[in-house]
């Protein structure tokens, strides 16, 4: 008997989108099942359902043969499941023993045996972390050790673990590694997802792969290769739009020569030409967006040659934006709007013209954005905090849609947005690039990058691993390349 | 969804609930003079009287309105102010009325930029930063007084301070005639806007109304203390550059997402120190108008008066979020205040509950704003 069985698990949210369409997925003890997908495939969705964070608009999960529906997050915790989110939510001012013992009763803050009981749930992890220590002072890694050693005080029956490794260096994977083999070992279940193959080959004993909301493959990892994971992964049912062979390149219009920052492993060289589309193909953590915004110099520490058009441009913000080069960053809340702003002082907050609010002209160019993006808003005045995840994206890409612009890029410009704006932001992104601009594209939504791009630079911790023409490459390929053990050989 | 509603907002407790506090506090004020047998509340005295009170709380406000937009907070302003009011009082015998004034600003302006340095270049919060200036320009003030009141003997400087604080300006045709120009112009907005069915600027509206209704039950004779002169021309001056300018536009953007402001090229560090040396300036210029009331000033002046202009800025509707505010609702704040005092002076209530009532008068205000704010985003 499974410890966890989803049979026809489904969600379709409010709006309409169909996030799940009946997943039937089973977690026995003692084995490690890894969660694989592209983005947008339904993990996170899956995950929230297990973890009682959402409920599912159809299907029925059984825990330990019953049925079961959890209500709030606590009662899958109190069932026995724990989840390690990616961004790990531990409080950094208290110690290490308080943060495992957080949900712990009793009156006094510091109990008899805390300690001993804290030493030894991280001596079985291995860690050698002080108990003491405040959270906020450990690295990622240590914290992530902790995030564990707090599911392991509750006595967890199944652990999930949301992308445990995306944002850890080399040696500290192989902790969680060995921490999770050892919690199957134990008699425990483990669901993790990753998006790295190699290390889901050599971690799971079984792989289910999640695609548009349905499990596509559920299979014994011993029986498949990385290929059949990708591929499995890869052939989305939609792809937005269909790849075109583009008309010849310029000249150079963005040229990069020896972009170092400490975000990146190794100094950057790129040159990017009038009119061409250059993808940047990474996982959580690559380094794409680090690389974009050392482009932009909104990285301060970024040096480094950047030229436009031939001519050398300073190292500020200020100076790339007056040189024509323009950033879309990939959090559109916090780095994009501002959000007490209407649509019209949204799109007219770059710097550049004159002294005085000409609000005639900022309205003429709000209402043009508006109808060339399709924004469904009412109108220049509608605020930015009443927009659509799609739509808020095209205002933070109007922003930009100024003859001055020369140079576009854009950080994951598709990320959480519905296909039909998804298809209409492609289709503007080339056109841009048909009018001479030389663009910048970074996505993890690889199918995408495909049709888009002219070519694909594909990063992996923090440097570029390789550069390939985007008209002979495949999706497989891209996956295996951003998070397979393809290229390099070792990856851990 | 619709902007329909935005344009109806305008009108809501949220958008526009500090007139409208204003509006009745003064018609209960009225009422309770009248039914007391008191001389009529809506003279020109005592109108004038309550803008005079309010000047210098109004003046200080509108910078740390500007402040409070870029996301910061300045606790300072008080001391800083009679920090100015010392160099003034102490300077002007030696070099005369005019250099001192000019050192009483730069002195405000001065501490503006190290407080705006500290917090922006260290990074240290401004709530702790400018808790430590108010404490310590409070102690530089004690230094150079000598802990002694400090007043001014010579005449020549003392006729300085008083035409530079007690002068009358004529207003009876400049309020009427930039009452009608601006009424005009609003009415002509607020036809078009409607049309469009997009938010109005109330303020402009009422401001130019009051404006003329000011003008003409005064009678042509109207003459307004220069004081009172000087927090207009400042409250319009900064209106304007912050509804009109691009200048004002970064403010905002600043306070209202720094990230964004920062990535659209916009220098957020220029700016958030810019809106402290603001607020020195504006702090020194109060001081210098305080010391020059009476041509002296007790190393104590003005303490606790910080806390009146930012309760003025959250009656304002301020955020002390940042990224909103508006420098003439801070304006009608410190009226309100003000008016309360004024109120519990000719009622004779006695000054113990003042204290209460204006405490009160600011939760309220500050929750109908977090209740009405909410439903505005919901809706």
């Amino acid at each position: 008997m499974p410890l966890l069985s989803a049979r026809g698990v489904a969600m379709r949210y409010p709006n309409g989108t169909v996030a799940l369409r009946g997943v039937d997925l089973d977690v026995p003890a003692g084995r490690v099942t890894a969660l694989v997908g592209a983005n947008g495939a339904g993990k996170s969705t899956l995950i929230r359902i297990l973890s009682g964070a959402a409920r599912p608009t159809g299907g029925s999960l059984e825990w330990l043969g019953q049925a079961t529906a959890f209500r709030r997050p606590v009662d899958a915790r109190r069932a026995g499941i724990a989840t390690i989110h990616q961004h790990i939510p531990l409080v950094p001012t208290l110690s290490v023993a308080e943060n495992i013992l957080i949900d712990r009763g009793g009156i006094a803050r510091t109990q008899a045996g805390d300690r001993e009981a804290v030493a030894a749930l991280l001596a079985r992890l291995d860690a050698r972390i002080d108990p003491d220590a405040r959270v906020g002072d450990l690295g990622i890694g240590d914290r992530q050790a902790v995030a564990i050693a707090a599911a392991l005080a509750v006595d967890a029956k199944l652990v999930i673990m949301d992308e445990p490794t995306a944002s850890l260096a080399g040696h500290e994977r192989a902790a969680v590694y060995r921490v999770i083999r050892q919690l199957a070992d134990e008699g425990r279940a483990v669901l993790f997802i990753s998006h790295f193959l190699d290390e889901i080959v050599r971690l799971s004993d079984w792989v289910a792969v999640l695609r548009d909301g349905g499990i596509v493959l559920d299979a014994e990892t011993d029986a498949l290769t990385e290929a059949d994971i990708a591929g499995a992964m890869a052939g989305r049912q939609f792809v937005a739009l269909a790849r075109r062979e583009r008309a010849g390149m310029g000249e150079p219009r963005l040229t990069v020569e020896g972009l170092a920052t400490p975000a990146l492993a190794e100094p950057v060289n790129l040159s990017v030409a009038r009119g061409e589309i250059v993808g940047l193909a990474g996982l959580l953590g690559s380094g794409r967006s680090e690389l974009l915004h050392a482009i932009f110099a909104a990285d301060r520490h970024a040096t480094g040659l950047v030229g436009v058009d031939g001519e050398p441009v300073g190292r500020s913000v200020e100076e790339r934006i007056a040189a024509g080069i323009a950033l879309v960053a990939e959090d559109r809340v916090g780095q994009g709007l501002v959000p007490a702003f209407d649509i019209r002082r949204n799109v007219a907050l770059p710097v550049g013209g004159g002294w005085l609010v000409d609000d005639e002209a900022e309205r003429a160019a709000a209402a043009r954005a508006i109808e060339t993006l399709a924004i469904k808003a009412q109108g220049p005045e509608t605020a930015v905090a009443e927009l659509s995840g799609g739509n808020a994206q095209k205002v933070t890409i109007a922003r930009w849609l100024r003859p001055h612009t020369r140079v576009l890029l854009l950080d994951e410009p598709t990320a959480g947005i519905d296909i039909g704006a998804r298809s209409e932001i492609l289709r503007l992104i080339r056109g841009l690039a048909d009018e001479g601009m030389a663009i910048v594209v970074a996505s993890s939504d690889f199918a995408e990058l495909l049709v888009l791009a002219d070519r694909v630079l594909v990063l992996r911790d923090k440097r570029i691993i390789a550069s390939r023409d985007a008209a002979g490459l495949d999706e497989d390929t891209l996956i295996l390349l951003a998070g397979g053990s393809a290229p390099q050989g070792s990856a851990s | 969804m619709s902007d329909a509603i935005g344009w109806r907002r305008s009108f809501g407790l949220r958008e526009a609930g500090v007139y409208y506090a204003l509006a009745l506090l003064m018609a209960v004020l009225a009422l309770a003079a009248a039914a007391n047998g008191l001389p009529p509340y809506f003279s020109t005295g005592n109108l004038t009287n309550i803008a005079y009170q309010a000047s210098l709380v109004g003046i200080m406000g509108v910078a740390m309105t500007i402040v409070l937009i870029t996301g910061a907070f300045d606790l300072s302003v008080a001391s800083v102010a009679a920090l100015a009011a010392a160099v003034l009082i102490g300077l002007s015998p030696v070099i005369g009325f005019p250099l001192a004034l000019v050192a009483a600003l730069a002195t405000g302006a001065g501490i503006g930029l190290v407080n705006g340095a500290i917090v922006n270049l260290i990074g240290i919060n401004a709530f702790i930063v400018t808790l430590g200036t108010l404490t310590a320009v409070r102690g530089l003030v004690m230094v150079l007084t000598d802990g002694r009141s400090l007043m001014v003997e010579d005449p020549t400087v003392l006729a300085q301070m008083l035409a530079f604080e007690r002068t009358r300006v004529p207003a009876f045709w400049p309020l009427l005639l930039l009452g009608l120009a601006a009424l005009a112009v609003g009415v002509g907005m607020m036809l078009r806007r409607r049309r469009q069915g997009r938010a109005l600027r109330l303020g402009l509206m009422i401001g130019a109304a009051v404006m003329v209704i000011a003008a003409l039950a005064a009678g042509p004779g109207f003459a307004l203390p220069v004081t009172v002169a000087y927090l207009l021309v400042i409250t319009a001056v900064a209106a304007l550059v912050l509804s009109r300018t691009v200048v004002g536009r970064r403010f905002y953007a600043t306070g209202g997402n720094a990230e964004a402001a920062r990535l659209s090229g916009i220098d957020v560090t220029a700016y958030k120190i810019g809106a402290f040396v603001l607020s020195g300036l504006a702090a020194g210029f109060a001081g210098a108008l305080f010391a020059s009331r009476l041509g002296a000033m007790n190393p104590t002046a003005l303490q606790g008066t910080e806390l009146t202009v930012i309760a003025a800025a959250i009656l304002g509707g301020t955020s002390l979020f940042g990224g909103a505010g508006s420098v003439v609702k801070t304006v009608v704040g410190a009226l309100i205040l003000f008016t309360l005092t004024n109120g519990f002076n000719i009622l004779n209530l006695g000054a113990s509950y003042q204290g209460l009532v204006e405490g009160t008068v600011v939760i309220v205000a500050a929750a109908i704003y977090t209740v009405g704010g909410r439903r505005g985003v919901a809706a």
